[in-house]
């Protein structure tokens, strides 16, 4: 036991004798959890989709897109002059631009000749999603005169008007009948969340957070085949053959330490997504403590199997770094996995990022106990188990 | 000059014979730019995103006139290869697989749905336009707020185009001489008629027309890899600048650095070399990433001129940060660590793994500061089928930035013991 805390003392203290350690260890995962959840705004934001409105007509027509718009779940419309919208858009800062031209009216509408302009970066969701929106709040302003206009065209099918006049009034006593009937329009969808035991609110912060957790614990931990190849490299593997020291003592020391420190680096983490983001990870304590658990050792584990085959502490460094930023990006951690395609997201089963991913969700996001994170928490061991196992076969001296 | 030349030459096929920064120049970027095709839907025919297949779960309790349309739509071919639709027998089937994580929304459209909307005799005789309405319920998984956000678009869409059928059939019906004496069957038959004809209207038929233009779109259609390859080779091109100038404090330490200085060879043509070998190499990486991009990804980049200048300027602004980082630094382990930091900070500001319109506006701002972004910005630029010509704004700001930070670094290097035998 004492030569096993003695290698975690020594690892430590090797691993925070320069302060660039703890950039990596602390300081860049807070920034990243930070800026990407900050795109993804918090619920007391505005989370809409911003829309560019460059409004030239300014007629009451106009206003009442604008105030559809407003009043859309989508978007959200910031009235801008053309020369403002136009630069932010060339310089891609706006995923889009409506343009309400001048000349547009009621008249116009009645006329069949309104028309207004949207512009949109290509292959962007956003302006996609704006688009809709448009169209809908559209279809909204214009269907009373759509209504009109249908019942003219019916009722001078029945039975033709007598003279213009006869007809123009029809219109109008049809328009405001649509007016009247558009609003008494009732609500006609309801849109319920899936109930989770704790009624939590989905906030895809929680993905940034738990995601990050993830990606900057991973990669360290696979760094522990650096670990082996730098002993191997400077000899101090070869003269542990001449101490009284076994093998599993050696590795039990290092992997321990670092997996001790995996966890203390996710409880920091934590702590960050706790106080700072307000995310709710301490539910229920004991299955987070699984949790990390079962992800430092399965990371630690994969690390181990790496530092049995690699050569130099160079080629160590670099794949578990690829090899961590791959893992992550594929098991969900940067982007939420229902963005793949389902075959990918089948194929990533294979990956303890994904596991341990869909576990951290468990609990921050479904509100989930231990129980439910049990799935996970086992496929990880099993990674450990079989990554462990190869590690410790295929280990080596020199 | 040759001497300066052969220094960097030198540099060049050093960092080209180590695995372990291959791995790190080229294989890493690559795989991550594979990875980012896939959630792009890049290579699934997706054109805005990796969405494909959302299983969502239908309950049609209506089975009526409006309850089918439903299903309809979403069993059309428009949104085959969006949605997954399976029907369930009963809301609480339903609602027990988006429990189970098994879907991303079930739409249940309740019994007498078709009933509350289509004008019938009761409602024209009540005068009541708006029956008591009967909603849809979508039950969403909290897990998948995108894929749910997807299907409840497609169900307002619906909605919308069935309201604007009511309003438009009750605004002609009632207005139809003689409604008030036709029996209930003939009212019935009328408004169905006459709310098929409505609702089968489609949107450009609306009464305001909405033009609609995507940026470059005519020339050239976006490929979001043309993006994602630039912004993981950038990236990486700020690990490649700091292990070059890393390099310098090796030989330093191996003691090549002062052999050299004690030839008739100038301080100046040495660091000259350094800085030629880091440019060549971050040249020769961002080069092969582009053209492995076009490659194996068909990703077409247009000008070829413009996208040369553009890797130029990009990797000399770039060799900046790396050759200051390297002045600052005390040592190899030190200018390795920060140089880490540096690629992955300069990533996320840079726009490489989330747009920069999705990121607060200090940070915008900020991300001028690195040539990931500029860059990014120039081969955005000709991807959407711009030339040399138009890259004017990027490759100035580029350069300008390389030069000052040179200018800064020499000043430091002439301050310190570095380049001194």
């Amino acid at each position: 036991m004492r030569k096993i805390l003695a290698i975690i003392i020594k690892d430590a203290i090797m691993r925070f004798s320069g302060f660039s350690e703890l950039l990596f260890f602390i300081i860049l995962p807070i920034i990243f959890t930070f800026l990407l959840a900050g795109g993804t705004p918090s619920g007391d934001e505005d989370a809409r989709i911003r829309l560019l409105v460059v409004d030239e007509a300014q007629t009451a027509l106009s206003a009442q897109i604008v105030s559809e718009l407003a009043a859309s779940s989508a978007v959200r419309p910031e009235v801008v002059s053309r020369a403002d919208a136009e630069e932010q858009f060339s310089q891609r800062r706006a995923s889009s631009i409506f343009i309400i031209p001048a000349g547009l009216d009621t008249a116009s509408l009645q006329e069949g000749t309104a028309a207004v302009d949207f512009r949109q970066q290509p292959n962007n969701l956003n302006a996609s999603i704006a688009q809709r929106a448009i169209q809908t709040a559209l279809r909204r302003v214009s269907s009373a005169v759509s209504a009109a206009n249908t019942a003219v065209s019916q009722r001078e099918e029945a039975m033709p008007f007598a003279s213009d006049a006869e007809k123009a009034a029809y219109f109008d006593q049809s328009l405001e009948l649509a007016r009247e009937l558009q609003e008494d329009t009732p609500q006609r969808v309801t849109v319920i969340r899936a109930a989770t035991p704790d009624q939590v609110e989905y906030d895809p912060r929680a993905n940034s957070s738990a995601g990050q957790l993830i990606t900057w614990v991973f990669i360290p931990l696979f760094g522990i085949s650096e670990l082996f190849a730098y002993e191997r490299a400077t000899g101090t593997l070869r003269r542990l053959l001449t101490t009284p020291t076994r093998k599993a003592t050696y590795l039990l020391g290092t992997i321990s330490g670092q997996v001790l420190m995996a966890i203390v680096q996710m409880l920091l983490l934590v702590g960050f997504g706790i106080l700072v983001m307000k995310l709710a990870w301490g539910r229920d304590p004991l299955a987070l403590a699984v949790m990390l658990v079962c992800s430092a050792l399965a990371a630690a584990a994969i690390g181990s199997a790496m530092g049995a085959f690699v050569k130099t502490s160079g080629q160590a460094n670099g794949l578990s770094i690829m090899l961590g930023m791959v893992m992550a990006l594929m098991g969900g951690c940067w982007y939420p996995i229902e963005l793949f395609p389902p075959a990918i997201q089948t194929f990533v089963k294979v990956l303890p990022t994904t596991w341990a991913m869909q576990g951290m969700l468990d609990l921050v996001l479904r509100g989930g106990g231990l129980v439910d994170i049990l799935p996970e928490a086992g496929v990880l061991l099993g990674f450990a188990a079989v990554f462990f196992a190869v590690g410790v076969w295929r280990f080596r001296y020199e | 000059m040759q001497k300066l030349f052969l220094i960097g030459i030198k540099d060049l096929k050093l960092a080209f014979r180590d695995r372990a920064a291959l791995m790190f120049m080229l294989l890493a970027p690559f795989l991550l730019t594979l990875g980012l095709g896939f959630v792009t839907g890049r290579f699934s025919g997706g054109s805005t995103s990796g969405l494909s297949d959302i299983p969502v779960v239908i309950v049609n309790l209506d089975k009526a006139q409006l309850g089918d349309a439903l299903l309809d739509v979403f069993y059309s071919d428009d949104l085959s290869a969006l949605l997954e639709p399976a029907e369930a027998d009963s809301p609480e089937a339903a609602r027990r697989l988006i429990d189970e994580d098994q879907a991303a929304a079930a739409v249940i459209i309740p019994a007498g749905f078709s009933e509350s909307i289509i004008p019938s005799r009761e409602m024209l005789d009540a005068g009541a336009f708006s029956a008591e309405p009967v909603q849809i319920e979508i039950y969403t998984n909290p897990a998948r707020p995108t894929s749910a956000g997807v299907v409840k678009a497609v169900v307002d869409e619906f909605i919308s185009r069935v309201e604007e059928g009511r309003i438009g059939s009750m605004t002609s019906i009632l207005g139809i001489p003689g409604i008030e004496t036709m029996s209930s069957l003939e009212v019935e038959g009328l408004a169905q008629e006459m709310f098929a004809e409505a609702d089968g209207q489609d949107f450009s038929s609306a009464a305001i027309t909405l033009r609609t233009d995507s940026q470059g779109a005519d020339a050239v259609e976006f490929d979001p890899l043309a993006y994602m390859a630039p912004g993981m080779a950038l990236m990486f091109l700020m690990f490649t600048v700091s292990y070059g100038g890393r390099s310098l404090l090796v030989e330093k330490i191996q003691g090549t650095l002062p052999r050299l200085l004690v030839s008739p060879t100038r301080p100046w043509q040495v660091l000259g070399g350094k800085v030629l070998g880091i440019f060549l190499t971050g040249y020769a990486q961002v080069g092969i990433l582009i053209i492995a991009s076009a490659l194996f990804f068909q990703v077409r980049w247009g000008d070829p001129l413009g996208i040369a200048m553009l890797i130029a300027a990009a990797v000399f602004g770039a060799c900046g940060w790396g050759l200051l980082l390297t002045a600052l630094g005390r040592s190899t382990g030190q200018v390795g660590a920060l140089g880490s930091a540096m690629m992955l900070i300069f990533g996320i500001l840079g726009g490489t793994f989330i747009s920069l319109e999705d990121m607060p506006a200090f940070v915008r701002a900020i991300s001028a500061i690195t040539p990931n972004a500029w860059g990014l910005d120039g081969f955005t630029t000709l991807a959407l089928g711009g030339s040399l010509a138009d890259l004017g704004k990027p490759i100035l700001s580029l350069l300008v930035m390389g030069a000052s930070l040179f200018v800064i670094s020499a000043f430091i290097f002439g301050r310190s013991n570095v380049m001194k035998r």
